[in-house]
Formats: C-alpha cells, structure tokens, sequence
C-alpha cells in the first residue's frame, strides 16, 4: 500500500463523529480501504511482465559525464504506472533524468528509454547495483515490486584515469625532439646509434664527417646519429598496501599510474617498447608492447579497473616475472613507495637479480604534507616536534635510497604532484646519455 | 534508498567520515553517566512513590489486614496491653461508638473523610481522644485544629522524642528513645498551647479531650511496627483509654443518604461535597463500589480477595470523559498510521554497496609520531633530530666531510653567514631543550641557519629544506 491508502483511513476517520456506530464505523472504513488495496494490487502490472536492458557509453574519462540508458518494456496489456530506481553504485554518481519518486506511465507494448548521467567521482569499474521497479494499481493505493523482477541488466561504466600529466607531454616532447636532433635548436642531435650518411652542409660539426666515406664518394659525407630506437621499458606498478594510502587527495596508485601513462606516452614516441606489469601478490594486470598504435589506449584500460589491495607486494613474483618476460636488457620502473619494511624486506633481497640484467629505476611519491613539515617556519612548539617527526620520515626514506643506490638503482622520489613529469625528465637524461 | 542513490563528494565524506566518531565519542562521555544517573534516579523514584503505602488502599492501616501496609500487628499489640479494639467501618457508627464512653477514636486516613464528619470529629466529648495520621490541610482547618503542616519530609526519619531540646511532655510516650516519626512537621498556629514531640512530627493539643496528630504512618504500619521504638510509640499514643475505635474506611468515605433514609442523628445536607468522583455515575459507568453503605454489609466493608459482592473493579472514568467516536477516530488514525508505516517499510531497492578507498594520509606515521613527541615531552630526541638533520645538509653544501670536528663546521657555517663561531657552534652542538618554548627556539634558529646557507651558497640554488640527494639520484624538485 501506499500513503494514499494511509490518507484515505485519515480522512475517513474524521466521518467518525457522523456514524451511529462508530466503532463499527472504523471496521467498515478499514475493510473498505483493504478491498480498495486489494483490488488495486490485482490491476498493477506484474512485475514479471516487464523488461528491462541498457545502452549507452561504456567508458568514461575521470571527471567527465557518461550516460546510459535503461529501456523500460512493458509486455502486459495494462498500462504501466511506475516508479523505477536505477541504483549505481555511490561513486559512480549517478543522476537519473527521471527521479525515483516520480511516477512513470509506460503504455502496453511499448518501451521508454530511462537515462541516466553518471558523473563519476573515483577511477575504476562502476557497476550498476539493481534496477527495482515499484508497479503502482491504476488508482495508487497499491503496487507489485519483486526483487529481480525484471532483472538487472548488467552494465559496467569503466572510468580511465583522468591523466592530469598530459599537460606535461608536449614538453617532453619537444625535449625529445632535441635529443632526437630532428628539431635543432641548441645543437645537432645527440646519440650513439648510427643512422644515415649524408653530404656535408656547411655548419655541420667538422668532427662528425665519415673520411672512410667521403674518400669512395666525391662529396664529402658526414654521419649522423640518432639515440638508441627500440629500446625496451617495462612499468611496474606496485598494488600492495603501501599504494592504497592517501597521497594528497588520491591513493598513490592513482599517482603512479598518471606518471606511468605519461612514461608510456613518451617513450611511444621516441620508438621504444613499453610493456606493463602491475602486481601485489599476484599479477593483476599485464600489456605488452607489441601493437604500438593502440598501446596507450590499450594501457589505460589495463590500468583502469586497478584497485590497490591491502597486501604485502611479493617482490619476488614481480621479479621472477620481470625476469621471465624480458629477455633482453630493459629500463625497469618500478613504482612503489620509499618504505623501510616493504622494501628493505621485500624488494632489496630480489634486486641483485633484477639490476644485474635490467637498469632499475625505483619512482616513489611522497606526501606533500611531509614537505611542509620540514620546510614550512615553525611558528608554534607543534610546528618543531613535526618538523622533528618529518625529518625523521625524510631520513629513514633516504637510509632505503642510499641502499636502493648501492646495487645501481636510480631512485625518483617527489611529491605526488611532481612524480610524472619527474620520471619524465629522468627518462630523457637516461635516453640522452644512451644509459638505457 | 537515498542514501544510496545520492552521491556525496568521497572525499569531503571521508574528512567527515574521519572526524564524526570522535565527535559522537566526546557526545557519549557526557551522556553516558549523566544518563544513567537519571535513570537511576527515576527509577528509585518511581519505586519509592509505588512501594509507598497511599491510604486509599484497600486494607491500609487496617486491623484485620496482615499485609505490609495493614496494622494487624498494632491490634494485636494492643490486645496484649488489655485494650479493647473496636473496629469500625461507618463513620456514624464509628462517632457512635467514641460517644458512648471513655475511647480513642483512630482515625488512620483521615482525608477520606467527607468534610462534615471532619467537623463532627472537631465536638468529641471530653475524655475521648482523636488519632489522626497524617492529616492534610484540609482535614486540619475541618477537624479545627491551631496546626500547620510545615516542611515534607521524602522519607521518614527515626528521631528521639526530643523537639528542639526539649523533652516530650506526654508521659505515655516516656519509654519512646527512637522512633520513625518524623515525616511531616507541624507548628501551632498563633499561640495555641501545643505540646509538640519527635522534632515536631507528632502534635498534641490539649483540651476537653485532646487530639493527637501523627506525621508519619510509619509507626504503625505492619512492615514498620518492629523497627526501633516504633510498637511503643504507637501502642503509647493509642492505649491512653481501655478502649480504641478503630475507624477502618474501605474508601472516601460515601455521601450521606438521601434525607429520607437518613440515619438517626444524622444531620445530611442534601448539597453534599462538591467533587463527582465518588458519585457513582448510572449512565456512564453503572457499576456499584463495594463497601457502599447500601450493600446493608457492615463487617463487609473490607472483603477478602475475590467475595466482592460483583467481584468487577469499576472501569476507567477515563473512557466516559471523551464520547466513543473519539476512540473510534484514535483507532482509525492509529491504523492509518500502520498503513504509512508499511507503505514506508518497503524500500525501493537495496541499498548500494561499494568498497571504499583507503582514507589513511601516508604521511599519517609522521603526523602521530610528531603528535607522541609531544605528548611525551620529548624534547631531547626531538631537538637531537632536529641537529642532525640540519648538519646533514650543511656539511655537503660546504663541502665537508661527514666527521668533520665541530669547531670547523662552526667556522665554517659563520664564514658563510657571518655569525659568531661559538653561537654556531652552540646551536648545532649545544645541550638538549628543556621547554617548548626552547624546542621552538632551536628549531626557528636551525631553520634560519639553514635558510642562510643555502641562500648564500653559489653553486647549488637548493631550496632550504630539501634533502641533499645522493649522487645518482632524482627528485626533490619542488
């Protein structure tokens, strides 16, 4: 029943006073209301005779509006009178166009279309939860609901991650391009791979002329030199528990992916071969480079639905799997956080193994508010015990990289907001100094 | 459901989220025991007033009633001492009886008389005495009696028969040290001659015969009559004379009859009292009381449990106050309301579950320890890391070695800054802190310094602040 049965019984008691028997007045008024109901209930469209699918976007970018859309069936030869909830889960932020409070008329044998716009607050998979539809009688004061009647069509709205950094790719690519030596702006390009040979044009460096060469040839013919081209890079990304802690506003999974997206889309670029692994305890996800043209979209969507698990990262997984996909010598990435236990015990005993084939570079984000504490002045006794307290953190992570340092490791350690164009940038040093 | 279906901001409800159990834990703290001590204080002020005897009570202070609240040990106390018990149940017969010799006329619930058998009690002859319990206002200005009811106690106190300082002038009472009397007090009005005793709670008025009022009905309660010297005190007030009128009322006393069966001596008025609720109501309630003097049942008047003459309570005035189709309308409501409260019971669809993100900063350990080093008072090892720290970033800006003696770094730090060697030297190698206000000092000094230094220093433009990186390291980019 609804609250126009209610209502009715309310109204009706206010007869009471006119009846002769008022008692009885109240047994006649309630039956009344009941048969009302019960009829009512009766001319309500079963549930049962309802369909239900959805169609709509499928994936949507952090911080954008997807929207799908329930179509509604109504099979039985009643007219439908409704109310439907679309339930997403809470993070997916969901705003149906037609409220769950207001009743929907669908005819017989037809279909409406119910969008919704989801607004999502959170990267990863979204799903929908349920679809209830509430059947209401042709006079309201009853309805047929069924949980699973018509069952829930199952849908998934993947949100990629939103990948603040791209800002920074135009400028590394242009760095890039200068380490490339197609775009000259201060000096030839740098490398020490052997491309082409090609006439001498005057201002070219004397030094790179090929004498061997010019001597066969009339012309006088210089060499030229690009950096190293299909090169191998492999992401790691670190799941375990120290990646599910806040880091600014957003857990430090969701940083080191930003950072590695920008770390793909660079190295793309500059014709190398990214793969990606990301594991805690088991591999989660894993993409090789193969297809380059769709590597990055083919990435996103691997690093999309990654949650952070609340484990310790088995590092000897992750290297027994480093070292079993990648044969010849890599840039290995690993991104996880600078933490003492973890490391210390997880990570520093399977290194040795790891730096000995692949040069290892460990990008780790800290807090912001960890900088604050030691740089900001102290203005009050608190200020000096947590800059103390954040010296302290700043120390023991320096003690982890001056271990990671011995076995060769290059260590990127930067605040959440700075580690992508960070590692970037340290990737650039290593491709120009051909250390890859 | 619309929880469920609203999307709050994640984060700002994880702040919330973070802050809203401690919040409702400072609540509980002073809810919690101020709760439970009202609870305890209505409870055993709700125990009190239901365990208190009330003198409309069947069988209260009743010689034949052996319950706590009867008097069947003060009857039988009374026989033992060779007094005569007489017990009444009509107030006529009872005024009869006081009339008829030398007597004690015990009137143990006198506010269930009707006012002018109040005012027949206040022409007792001489040599009859009146005992009244706990007389109300009005029975003391009907009775006539100089007497005003001073302060109430909540519970009765045993006090020795002593009223400010002076003994007790009624001799009977004079083996009374102790007794639970001292409930309601008295004070004579105006210059009456009153002899007051037991810190006021028991009044004697002398006169023809006199009248004594008792404040308290402890003494000669069943429950009460053997604690302390309560059995004399109560055998004391009433075996004055051979012989005790028992007036025993089953209830208010009933209205007097009609003029035409009125009873010899009976002067009736027909206006009788005002106040309906003895009027026994034909259309609204038609039942009859018991112990109503037309049942002709004097030694009725207190029946045993289940041989009342109808053996049915009489119902609720309550439900004649309001007509039926006031009942009607709260039953029709109430059922209204039951339907509202089902239609709302069903929810439209379960509620949404979903896995939250960790809330926990990762700067979270940093952030307690600082917290613990000041709760702790841990100046020393805090001011100690504060100077390690600093020096670990001066040394490799001025190109020092890690054990460098300390003069040097000094010399070397105020050749930069240009300070004073020693104060340098006091501020990067000096005792620990012993205040906070000390901690505070050193730690804005060390941060000055190393502000200075790395100002002044040519080659590395690092920010104050910044860890200095090992060689082949990144980052810090700020």
């Amino acid at each position: 029943m609804t609250w126009r049965a209610a209502l009715l019984l309310a109204v009706g008691a206010s007869t009471l006073p006119l009846w002769p028997s008022p008692f009885v007045g109240v047994l006649v008024m309630t039956g009344a209301v009941l048969l009302l109901v019960l009829v009512d209930r009766l001319l309500a469209v079963p549930p049962a005779a309802l369909t239900a699918d959805r169609d709509g976007d499928r994936t949507v970018r952090l911080g954008g509006t997807a929207t799908v859309v329930l179509r509604l069936g109504n099979t039985s030869g009643r007219t439908l009178r409704a109310q439907v909830r679309d339930a997403w889960v809470p993070s997916a932020g969901a705003r149906p166009d037609l409220p769950p409070d207001r009743v929907l008329t669908v005819p017989p044998g037809d279909t409406v279309p119910l969008p919704t716009r989801l607004t999502p607050t959170r990267r990863g998979d979204r799903p929908a939860v349920a679809v209830t539809v509430r059947s209401l009688g042709p006079l309201r004061l009853a309805f047929r609901q069924r949980s699973g009647r018509p069952a829930t069509p199952p849908w998934t709205l993947r949100v990629l991650p939103r990948f603040d950094s791209r800002r920074h790719l135009p400028e590394k690519l242009a760095r890039l391009r200068v380490i490339d030596g197609t775009q000259v702006t201060r000096g030839r390009g740098q490398g020490t791979e052997f491309d082409t040979l090609r006439e001498y044009v005057v201002g070219d460096d004397v030094r790179s002329i090929d004498w061997r060469a010019s001597a066969r040839r009339a012309d006088v013919l210089v060499r030229t030199w690009r950096p190293e081209r299909d090169r191998r890079l492999v992401c790691v990304l670190d799941t375990g528990r120290t990646s599910a802690v806040r880091v600014g506003d957003e857990p430090r999974l969701d940083t080191a992916i930003d950072a590695a997206l920008l770390l793909t889309a660079l190295a793309a670029r500059a014709g190398d071969r990214v793969d990606l692994l990301a594991a805690d305890t088991a591999v989660r996800a894993a993409v090789t480079g193969s297809g380059r043209p769709a590597l990055l979209p083919r990435l996103v969507h691997a690093l999309a639905p990654l949650e952070p698990a609340l484990v310790e990262t088995d590092f000897e997984l992750i290297a027994g799997e480093i070292l079993r996909r990648q044969r010849h010598r890599s840039l290995v990435v690993l991104f996880t956080a600078l933490e003492p236990g973890a490391l210390g015990e997880g990570l520093l005993p399977v290194l040795p193994r790891l730096a000995a084939r692949h040069r290892v570079l460990v990008a780790a984000s800290h807090d912001p508010v960890l900088a604050a504490m030691t740089t900001g002045a102290p203005a009050r006794p608190e200020d000096a015990y947590a800059a103390a307290a954040g010296w302290r953190a700043l120390a023991e992570r320096d003690r982890v990289r001056a271990a990671l340092t011995r076995y060769g490791v290059t260590v990127v350690d930067a605040p959440a907001d700075a580690l992508a164009p960070t590692v970037a940038d340290t990737y650039l040093r290593l491709k120009s100094q051909a250390q890859l | 459901m619309t929880a469920a279906t609203h999307t709050a901001a994640p984060r700002a409800a994880a702040a919330d989220r973070a802050r809203a159990p401690r919040r409702r834990r400072r609540w509980h703290r002073i809810v919690i025991p101020f709760g439970v001590v009202a609870a305890l204080v209505t409870t055993t002020l709700v125990a009190q007033a239901l365990d208190r005897p009330d003198p409309g009570d069947p069988g209260y202070l009743s010689p034949v009633e052996t319950d706590d609240h009867g008097a069947s040990r003060l009857a039988e106390a009374l026989r033992r001492r060779g007094v005569t018990v007489q017990r009444e149940t009509d107030t006529a017969a009872a005024l009869r009886a006081a009339r008829s010799g030398p007597a004690t006329l015990f009137v143990p619930a006198p506010q269930l008389l009707r006012p002018h058998t109040l005012a027949r009690l206040a022409h007792l002859p001489g040599g009859t005495r009146l005992v009244l319990v706990d007389p109300s206002r009005r029975v003391l200005v009907g009775v006539g009696l100089p007497l005003t009811r001073t302060d109430r106690r909540w519970a009765t106190r045993a006090v020795g028969p002593e009223t400010a300082g002076r003994p007790c002038p009624l001799a009977e009472l004079a083996p009374v040290r102790r007794a639970a009397a001292e409930r309601q007090r008295y004070t004579p009005d105006g210059t009456a001659p009153v002899d007051l005793c037991f810190a006021a709670g028991l009044a004697r008025l002398p006169g023809a015969g006199d009248t004594l009022v008792v404040g308290a009905d402890d003494p000669f309660r069943n429950d009460r009559i053997g604690e302390r010297d309560n059995q004399a005190l109560a055998v004391g007030v009433l075996a004055a004379h051979g012989r005790v009128v028992w007036l025993d009322l089953a209830g208010p006393e009933p209205p007097p009859p009609s003029p035409s069966g009125a009873p010899p001596t009976w002067p009736s008025r027909p206006d009788g009292p005002p106040g309906g609720t003895t009027t026994p109501d034909p259309g609204a309630t038609g039942g009859v009381r018991p112990g109503t003097p037309g049942d002709g049942d004097p030694g009725g008047g207190r029946p045993p449990q289940g041989s009342a003459d109808d053996g049915e309570r009489p119902p609720n005035p309550l439900w004649g106050a309001f007509p039926p189709w006031f009942w009607a309308l709260l039953v029709q409501l109430a059922l209204a309301l039951l339907v509202a409260a089902l239609w709302r019971a069903r929810r439209l669809g379960p509620p949404a579950p979903e896995p939250l993100p960790v809330t926990v900063r990762s700067a979270e350990t940093a952030l307690g320890r600082a917290r613990l080093y000041q709760r702790a008072g841990a100046r020393g090892p805090a001011g100690r890391t504060l100077r390690a720290t600093t020096l670990a970033r001066l040394l490799p800006w001025l190109n020092l070695p890690a054990d460098t003696p300390s003069e040097r770094v000094a010399r070397a730090v105020a050749a930069r800054t240009g300070g004073d060697p020693e104060q340098i030297e006091d501020l990067l190698y000096g005792d620990d802190p012993d205040t906070d206000q000390e901690l505070l000092d050193l730690a804005r000094s060390l941060d000055a310094l190393s502000r200075t230094v790395a100002a002044s220093a040519p080659t590395q433009g690092r920010p104050a602040g910044a860890p200095p990186p090992p060689d082949p390291t990144e980052g810090g980019t700020r």
